[in-house]
């Protein structure tokens, strides 16, 4: 796809939507200085959606999508759940497939990509809900990994099916209770950023987004190394503030809470990754 | 009729700040104006209500983390004819 796409047709600049007119004249979709700082004041490539007030989720994918380091190259590949509902408002080519597969269809895009595009770089990114990741998608999650599919994962971690009303996911922590788990979940919750370094990822990173820009330089180091080395996969918490309870605005207290506590921060990087890391650096890729 | 955040410019001006325009969930909702305001040399945060949900986190970001106090939630009415 070429940010080309993107360019209207003077004939019809005095009939369409201002946001439509502010993606060509106002976006920023590509150059080393694209980052979060662009959230101030660029026009960026999430549109309205209808994700619950004070979601976590939608702020954490609006730090996602500023750090992209060049989005009309980017393909997001994303399931079924709360992260589903902002998919259509995206700028972006996405691809919504079964539920729990993302990960096999990412691999398909990509390697399709890199045989039909040689000359060009492009970048599949898998963007899906914990059930989806670390339920009912393990095995594509995982294959993904022992396959060294060039992708990157971003597993939103809210630790509840939230949407059908609050289930037990693998992700739930041990003895939590929802509105349809009322006997706790007798399990603990499943290692997910473990399990991916075990299965030859690249890089793996947990934490919350707490920390915008920290979810940022995450993002960026994630997809950078998933280009060159293999997979890489970031465990983000981003909590359901309906389904625990919380308000509107207490998403980001309970984010600062987990950083201390279940979410304490978790980085992987395997030594090919951290020299190839250094090497951007040095060239002011990253 | 419903909350919407709202800044208030005279003393957000006073500080170089942006966080809330990080941290609302909300694209292109809470904004930046880097145009000097009030004769400081800051631009000052500024609200699209149209686009606003109210969940608040502005004014927790701006009022509990940082101490400033330049965000309230007003209730938005429509005008009369």
């Amino acid at each position: 796809m070429s940010v080309d796409i993107y360019k209207i047709n003077p004939e019809f600049r005095d009939i369409m939507p201002k946001e439509i007119l502010d993606l060509e004249d106002n976006a920023t979709w590509e150059g080393e200085k694209r980052g979060i700082n662009d959230l101030t004041d660029k026009k960026e490539i999430l549109e309205e959606h209808s994700l619950c007030a004070g979601c976590p989720e939608a702020a954490a994918l609006r730090y996602i999508l500023a750090s992209l380091p060049t989005p009309s190259e980017t393909v997001i590949v994303n399931s079924t759940g709360c992260t589903s509902l902002m998919f259509p408002h995206i700028a972006l080519h996405t691809v919504h497939s079964l539920f729990g597969n993302q990960n096999a269809v990412a691999s398909g895009i990509k390697r399709v990509l890199d045989w039909r595009f040689p000359d060009k770089t492009k970048d599949v990114v898998v963007l899906a809900g914990d059930g989806a990741t670390i339920d009912i998608g393990l095995d594509y999650t995982l294959q993904s990994f022992f396959r060294q599919e060039k992708i990157t994962t971003i597993c939103f971690d809210n630790e509840v099916y939230a949407n059908t009303g609050g289930q037990e996911s693998g992700s739930t922590p041990k003895g939590q209770v929802f509105k349809m788990a009322p006997k706790g979940k007798v399990f603990d919750k499943v290692p997910m950023w473990e399990l991916a370094v075990t299965s030859g990822v690249q890089y793996s990173v947990k934490l919350t987004a707490s920390a915008p820009k920290s979810v940022a330089k995450v993002v960026r180091e994630a997809i950078l190394i998933a280009r060159e080395l293999g997979p890489t996969y970031i465990h983000l918490y981003t909590p359901c503030i309906l389904e625990i309870g919380l308000d509107a605005n207490e998403g980001l207290w309970e984010m600062k809470e987990q950083d201390k506590d279940r979410f304490v921060s978790f980085k992987y990087v395997s030594p090919e990754a951290e020299e190839y890391l250094k090497n951007c650096k040095k060239e002011g890729i990253l | 009729m419903y909350y919407v955040a709202k800044v208030n410019s005279e003393m957000c001006s006073t500080h170089k700040c942006n966080m809330c325009t990080l941290y609302c969930p909300e694209a292109n909702t809470l904004m930046y104006d880097k145009e000097p305001k009030h004769g400081n040399s800051n631009g000052t945060s500024w609200v699209d209500e149209d686009r606003c949900k109210g969940c608040a986190i502005c004014v927790y970001v701006c009022s509990d983390l940082l101490e400033r106090n330049c965000i309230e939630m007003v209730m938005v009415t429509t005008e009369e004819a």
